[in-house]
This record gives C-alpha cells, sequence and structure tokens, in this order.
C-alpha cells in the first residue's frame, strides 16, 4: 500500500516535468478546439494525434492523448452552448438547455457552468481511476448481450425526460429515430437494410452527421426563416460570467450524480460520453428543484450533460487499462497507443510499468486542472459569439455544417445526409418534435437490437435469458422508475405547487 | 469594439475548422517524418529504384478504415520509414465507411500514375466484392507487395478447465451446443470459427460482436464459449489461452500451440493479411519501384525496432497476386454450402 502511494506521488513529480506541462496545455487547447469544431469528435482527434505521440517518450505521448481526449469532450459544449451546434455527439444534451441560456443573454454563464461541471466531473472521474480500477473492470464483464438491451432500453427512457411538452410527440421521434438506426448492414447476419444500393450506408447513417444536421443545420433554417436583421440575437447580454458560490452549492449534487452515471456508462462496453450526457441531463431534471426552468435555460441541465460526460473519461479508461477491453472509439485508439508504446493493457500496467501508468493517471489529474483554466479564459471571448448578428452567424454555421459533415469521412455522401436531417429537423421542430429524441433513438437503436438478438440467439430464442442476471434486474427496475417518475413527479409537484399557489394568494 | 472582436473569433472558429476539414489525415503524416527523418539523409541517394520511374510529388496512400485502426497504426509506420526510400513524403489518407468498400473504390477509381496507392485488407476486401458493396473487382488492382500477415487463433478463457486442449473443445462441442463470439457476421473471425467447425464436423452458435474487441469481451465475459481470434489481437493477454493455429506449421512465436491441420482439422492457412496495392493499369516500373522500396524499408533495422508489435511479412508483387486470387476464390467457394442455413 505504502509502495503504490509512494509509486502515486512519483507520478505526480514526474508528469509535472516542463515537458509534460507543455504537453497537457498543447494538447487540452488542441483538444477544446477539435472539440468545438462539428465533425470532428474527441476519437478523431485522438487518433490523428496519434502518430505523432510515437516519437515522444511514452508517457509525454500518454498524456497529450488524455488531454486531448479530455479537452475535446468539454470543447464539445462551447459551441453546443453558443450556435446550437454540439461539436462532438458527447455535448448533444448540453445543446438543449445551453443554447436557452445564450439567448437569453447568459452565454458566458453557460460556458462558465459547463467548464466547471467538466472539471469535476474529470476530476472525480480519476478517483475512480486510482482507487477502484480494478474493481470496477470487472463490471465490464458483467454487461453481456441481455444487460447490453436493457441499458438501451433504459437509455430510451430518458425520451420521457427530454420531451417536456407532449410524451406522445417524444415517443414519436424516438420511433422515428428507432428506424433509421436500421439502416446499412445487419448485425447478426450481415444481410442489407435499406441500403438502396448506396455503400456509403453500410455503417449505418453517421451519428454525427444526423447530430449536425438535426441541430445545427434546423436551426440555420429556423433563423434563416425570420426576417434577418442587424441585430444580436440575445437581447440582453450579461457580463456575469463566473459562477457565484450559492450557484456551485446548487450545481454540487448533479456534479455528484452525474459524476457516479458517467464513469459507471464509461466503464461499460459500448456506451459511451454521447449517452452519458443525456442520462446526466435526464438526472439533473429529475432532481432538480427548478423544474420548471427545464427548456428555457437551466443551468442544471448544462452540469448535469457535461458533468457526465466528462466522467465518462476516466471511467473508460478503467476497463481498457486493467482488462484490455477499450470500452469505446476514443479508448480504443487510445489503447493502440499503449501498445504501439509496448505496453500491453493488463495487470502489469500497474506492476512492472506501475512508474509510466501512475504518470499518466497524475497527467490525467492535472489535465483537469489545465482545462479549467483555459475554459475559464476562454469564457469570455466566446461568449461574445452569442452578440453577433444573425446576418454573420448563419453563413458562418452553414460552412460549419457542411465542412463538419464532409470531415467525418471526406465524402460529399455525408453532406447530402446531414442537409436531408437538416431539412428533417426543421420539418419536426416545426411541428414541436423532438430532435434530441431522435439523436438519442439513433445511439441506443443498434445497442438494445444487437443485445437483444444476440441475447436470443445465445439462449436458442428463450426469452427467460432477459431476466437471468441481477445486472439485468437493476436496469429493468431503473427503466421502470424512469417511466413512471416524471408521471409520479409532477403529480407530487402539482399539490406542492398548489399548495404554494394558496400560500401566496393569501398573502 | 466588442462586436468586432466578436466576429473576428467567430470568423477564426470557421477557418479553423476549414484548415481542419481539408487535412486532418495528412498533418499528422506529414509532420512526423519531418521530426522523424534528420536532414543529413539524403532521400534521393538510397532510393533503390531511382534509375526508372520514381514519383515526383508526395504519394497519397489511402486506409480503407478510421485513423486509429489497427491497419491505420501499421500503415503509418510503415510510410514513415518508407520515405527514406520512396524518396518523397507519404500522405496516410483515411477513407473510411462501408465496411471498406468506400476506401477501395476510391483506390480503383484512382488515376493510375502511381501517385496514389494503399492498403487492401484480406479477406474483409474479397467479403465486400462477395457481398457487393463495391463496384469493384480484384482486376483492378495491381498489387505490389504484402505488408502484414496474421495468422488465426482458435481461444478459450484461460481458466476454462472444459477445454485442457483443441480435443477436449471438439468432443465437448459435439456434445453440447457450443457459443462462437464473431467480430461480425462473415467477418474474418466467423469465417475462422466456421471452417474450423465444418472440419470438426460440430455445429456452434455464432454471435457477431462488430469488432475485434467487443468479441474478446464476450467471451472473457463468459457468453461465448470459444472465439478465433489473430495473433496480435491477444499479443501480451494473459486471461485468453489458444488452443491451436489455423496454420500449415507450428507458430515461431507460439512453438506450444499446434496447427489445426495436425490435430485433424482444417489444414490451410487463415487469418488476414494488408497488402499493398496500386490501381490497376500503373506501368511495370511503378510496381517494381514500389516492390523495392517497400522491401528495403521492412528491412530497415529502424523499421523492424518500431514495428516488433507486429508480424511484418514480406511478398513480392507476384506472389501477394497471387494471394488476393486466392483469398477470392476462397471467399467465393464460402457462399455455397459452408455457411448453416
Amino acid at each position: 500500500m505504502l509502495d503504490t502511494l509512494q509509486l502515486m506521488g512519483q507520478g505526480f513529480i514526474s508528469a509535472l516535468s516542463f515537458v509534460n506541462i507543455l504537453a497537457m496545455a498543447g494538447g487540452v487547447a488542441l483538444g477544446i478546439i477539435i472539440g468545438c469544431l462539428p465533425g470532428l469528435s474527441a476519437a478523431m482527434g485522438v487518433a490523428l494525434m496519434l502518430p505523432l505521440t510515437f516519437s515522444m517518450p511514452a508517457d509525454t505521448g500518454l498524456i497529450v492523448l488524455g488531454a486531448i481526449y479530455c479537452g475535446a469532450i468539454f470543447g464539445g459544449s462551447i459551441s453546443a452552448i453558443l450556435i446550437h451546434t454540439p461539436g462532438t455527439p458527447a455535448s448533444a444534451a448540453t445543446a438543449i438547455e445551453g443554447y436557452q441560456m445564450t439567448l437569453r443573454g447568459q452565454a458566458g454563464k453557460a460556458l462558465a457552468t459547463a467548464c466547471w461541471s467538466s472539471f469535476w466531473g474529470g476530476l472525480l472521474s480519476c478517483i475512480s481511476l486510482y482507487f477502484f480500477a480494478p474493481l470496477l473492470a470487472q463490471l465490464a464483464l458483467k454487461f453481456m448481450s441481455a444487460e447490453k438491451f436493457w441499458l438501451g432500453i433504459f437509455g430510451l427512457t430518458i425520451i420521457a425526460g427530454v420531451s417536456s411538452k407532449s410524451i406522445v410527440k417524444g415517443l414519436m421521434s424516438g420511433a422515428l429515430g428507432l428506424i433509421i438506426s436500421t439502416i446499412g448492414l445487419d448485425p447478426i447476419s450481415g444481410t442489407k437494410r435499406f441500403m438502396f444500393g448506396q455503400a456509403f450506408l453500410a455503417e449505418g447513417i453517421n451519428t454525427t452527421c444526423a447530430l449536425i444536421g438535426l441541430f445545427s443545420m434546423s436551426q440555420v433554417f429556423i433563423l434563416a426563416e425570420k426576417a434577418i436583421k442587424q441585430r444580436a440575437r440575445a437581447t440582453q447580454f450579461t457580463d456575469k460570467i463566473r459562477l457565484t458560490r450559492d450557484e456551485k452549492k446548487m450545481l454540487a449534487p448533479t456534479v455528484l450524480r452525474s459524476w457516479i452515471i458517467g464513469n459507471i456508462i464509461g466503464i461499460l462496453p459500448g456506451a459511451g460520453a454521447s449517452i452519458a450526457c443525456f442520462m446526466g441531463y435526464n438526472n439533473a431534471r429529475q432532481f432538480s428543484k427548478h423544474k420548471e426552468q427545464f427548456g428555457h435555460g437551466a443551468m442544471e441541465g448544462v452540469c448535469g450533460s457535461e458533468a457526465a460526460n466528462n466522467a465518462v473519461t476516466g471511467g473508460s479508461l478503467i476497463p481498457m487499462l486493467t482488462l484490455g477491453i477499450p470500452g469505446e472509439s476514443v479508448t480504443a485508439v487510445l489503447m493502440g497507443g499503449l501498445i504501439i508504446q509496448g505496453l500491453t493493457p493488463g495487470p502489469e500496467l500497474f506492476t512492472k510499468h506501475a512508474a509510466m501508468t501512475y504518470t499518466f493517471f497524475a497527467g490525467f489529474v492535472l489535465v483537469q486542472f489545465f482545462m479549467l483554466a483555459i475554459g475559464t479564459l476562454g469564457c469570455r471571448g466566446f461568449a461574445n459569439i452569442s452578440r453577433l448578428s444573425d446576418a454573420i452567424l448563419i453563413p458562418c454555421v452553414t460552412v460549419l455544417c457542411f465542412i463538419g459533415s464532409y470531415a467525418i469521412h471526406k465524402n460529399m455522401s455525408d453532406v447530402v445526409v446531414m442537409l436531408i436531417f437538416g431539412v428533417l429537423g426543421y420539418l419536426m421542430r416545426k411541428f414541436d418534435l423532438n430532435t434530441a429524441a431522435v439523436v438519442l433513438a439513433l445511439i441506443l437503436g443498434p445497442i438494445s437490437e444487437k443485445g437483444l438478438r444476440g441475447a436470443l440467439r445465445v439462449s436458442g430464442g428463450d426469452i427467460t435469458c432477459l431476466f437471468r442476471s441481477p445486472v439485468s434486474w437493476v436496469l429493468i427496475i431503473l427503466s421502470i422508475v424512469g417511466i413512471f417518475s416524471p408521471m409520479l413527479m409532477n403529480r407530487f409537484e402539482k399539490k406542492v405547487a398548489g399548495v404554494d399557489l394558496e400560500e401566496s394568494s393569501e398573502s | 469594439m466588442k462586436k468586432y472582436l466578436a466576429l473576428v473569433l467567430a470568423l477564426c472558429m470557421v477557418l479553423a475548422l476549414c484548415a481542419c476539414g481539408a487535412k486532418p489525415a495528412e498533418a499528422p503524416a506529414a509532420e512526423a517524418p519531418a521530426a522523424e527523418a534528420p536532414a543529413a539523409e539524403a532521400p534521393a541517394a538510397e532510393a533503390p529504384a531511382a534509375e526508372g520511374w520514381a514519383p515526383d510529388g508526395p504519394v497519397t496512400m489511402i486506409v480503407a478504415y478510421k485513423a486509429g485502426n489497427g491497419t491505420d497504426v501499421t500503415a503509418r509506420i510503415l510510410a514513415q520509414y518508407a520515405e527514406k526510400y520512396v524518396g518523397q513524403t507519404i500522405v496516410i489518407e483515411n477513407v473510411d465507411g462501408g465496411s471498406g468498400s468506400i476506401g477501395w473504390s476510391q483506390l480503383a477509381s484512382a488515376e493510375a500514375d502511381g501517385m496514389t496507392i494503399g492498403f487492401m485488407n484480406l479477406p474483409n476486401f474479397n467479403s465486400s466484392i462477395v457481398k457487393e458493396l463495391g463496384t469493384y473487382t480484384t482486376g483492378d488492382f495491381a498489387a505490389i507487395c504484402n505488408h502484414v500477415t496474421e495468422t488465426s487463433l482458435v481461444l478459450v478463457r484461460a481458466d476454462d478447465d472444459r477445454f485442457a486442449d483443441i480435443d477436449a473443445l471438439v468432443a465437448y462441442a459435439k456434445e453440447n451446443n457450443t457459443v462462437a463470439s464473431t467480430n461480425g457476421a462473415q467477418a474474418s473471425n466467423h469465417i475462422g470459427a466456421q471452417a474450423f467447425a465444418n472440419s470438426a464436423g460440430f455445429k456452434y452458435t455464432d454471435i457477431p460482436q462488430g469488432n475485434t474487441a467487443d468479441e474478446l469481451t464476450s467471451l472473457l465475459g463468459g457468453e461465448a464459449d470459444w472465439c478465433v481470434a489473430k495473433v496480435a489481437d491477444i499479443a501480451g493477454r494473459t486471461d485468453v489461452r489458444a488452443l491451436a493455429a489455423f496454420s500449415t506449421e507450428r507458430l515461431p512465436e507460439m512453438p506450444d500451440v499446434p496447427t489445426l491441420g495436425e490435430k485433424g482439422y482444417y489444414d490451410q492457412w487463415l487469418g488476414s493479411s494488408r497488402c499493398i496495392v496500386a490501381p490497376a493499369g500503373v506501368s511495370a516500373d511503378v510496381i517494381a519501384f514500389y516492390e523495392a522500396a517497400f522491401k528495403a524499408t521492412m528491412e530497415d533495422p529502424d523499421y523492424q525496432a518500431a514495428a516488433s508489435e507486429f508480424a511484418t511479412d514480406y511478398k513480392d508483387a507476384a506472389a501477394t497476386a497471387a494471394l488476393i486470387e486466392q483469398q477470392q476464390t476462397f471467399t467465393e467457394g464460402l457462399a455455397e454450402g459452408f455457411w448453416y442455413e
């Protein structure tokens, strides 16, 4: 134990070398830029930097990659908040409340909330990385087909949470997303589904592409529909960016819950930051004392989403480092980086290569502070984007949408898909349907489908296989709670609100 | 004043993206060698086939998978050391999507001037033809050489005492229905599992996981009883055990693991290969130039040190062309009576 503590301490000392500090600052800054540009995801950023790290010392190389990972997950929130364009799918849920805050002139506050929440989410996730890694890694092996199916179902119950206006319209949107998610090669038999001879559809509709269309391009259409005037969208602009003590106090419970959610989601194979942000958002909403603010720019919504997606970073490293199981695309690339450096994931990382590993961990902790510093410095400047006139913003966002969707595969067909989803998103928003529910269903559809069909295949069609493991039951119970809690809470709150109203009318 | 500042910031965002959108794949490959290759080395002097054809600008190498994928990592290491012998910058371009078919379509239709070459992954390339994902055939490509060969293995969990050896697995599988995870429906490891089961005469249930990482997770989590994966996938792992190799001779890196053939099961080699090819129609000089340049690269001690984690396996153009055709015939032959159903 003492040895381990000593190694941890030494890790911090070696992580604080000049080169490593430079690597952290540079990596975070680069990550934030990559993250806030739509189309360039965290996985792409890490993959693009990977070859450059081959020539670096192992610890510096890994710290750079970790810094880009964390920076990109936070960076996605900047464009999500300012221009309703989630830079990465991990910030899809941030756009919901963040953009509303921007419209109310609180862009700076929203960015500061995102930055502060990301910092805590990331920092807390390091705790589990340091102390519970081998223990928590076992959780990844408990997630087989049946559990993945239930995880998908649990995720889909969030639709109830994100569709504040009408549950029916939310469900319709979710069903549309599920239908769209069946496009591509069948995951079990490999037959083509709804591809119409287009090879680029073999891997399904690209989530990022659909996301850019549904969130950003539709936003452009909606803005362009109104007469373009030379005025900023935010009617009032507040310069109060720094979070007050009271605000931090209010957000603290949300951060803690999102940390746990993000961390667990990060550990599970197949899930990732894009699911965690919705779960964090939904959780923040469920426990909020100011539910009426949701949909109109709730700070807790931004916090819940951003703390959860950054908590995924530490969590997702756990099964990758201890078991060699990468839970999501970013960690798969990171694992490639480890192997090239001659570090095979597994117990040896904590014995033979412990010095290296703890330097990386220490780097990961310090990266969070760099993220907080760079993010806080940038908030004020970035917030000014929200004061721009629509006449400037519309062409800029349009350019971002086109280039962002093209950059994914460097393929024009993705741009066409993005445009189709842009029109779809515009129409959906006109009819008050829910674009976030479509994205959620698009992400979760394949996970649940593969899980259900895989489980039934192994059991030979016996449906009881879905109800065998305790993990399945936990997820089933969570799903039921997820579906019915909004209704129960509503009823309960109406009673409370009724009492409040009576009281206030008396006075 | 603030308004202008905001405008400048917004423009910076757009411009930065324009820059990123245009060059993400090129940047690392272009920068890495700059840091790697010392200026003192005169590249042209070392180029072995300088008297024939030689590229007069940056060479593009198409990888049909995402940046950071196994093929991409090995390709970038090769490209980094090959620049010395090619005499030009080598730009790795990732054109992923459509299970690789998008990249191979682009390579097949590239100009046959020797400035664009790429990686072909066998047998995934052959499967994409059989599944009609692309409009190309093997005739649309000219083989240059082979880069990496990975042999398939039959794997079980290290602590699974039901299967002491491959015969125990076969005996068990004949009595019980076993589950094997694969890296996708009719993907390379599914082909391996099916070939093994057919040769041993038992039936099993396959559970496709889409990629090798999830395939191994399925095995480790106990959902699957066994699976087929390649040597590099289990490098350094202690939680899985190889029972047999899909090879005609025992593998030098694991001499204790028998081949399937010597135990009386499937007796051919199975695995995956990453070949380097050019669009059909390039001149013989171009092929000869790259063949020599990559051969020299793969013999370079610096390259070998950097590439110690994977199985470099140089084969010349003729042998590679034969391999592509052999894999094509094999993959097409699978369609009839190979799979269940």
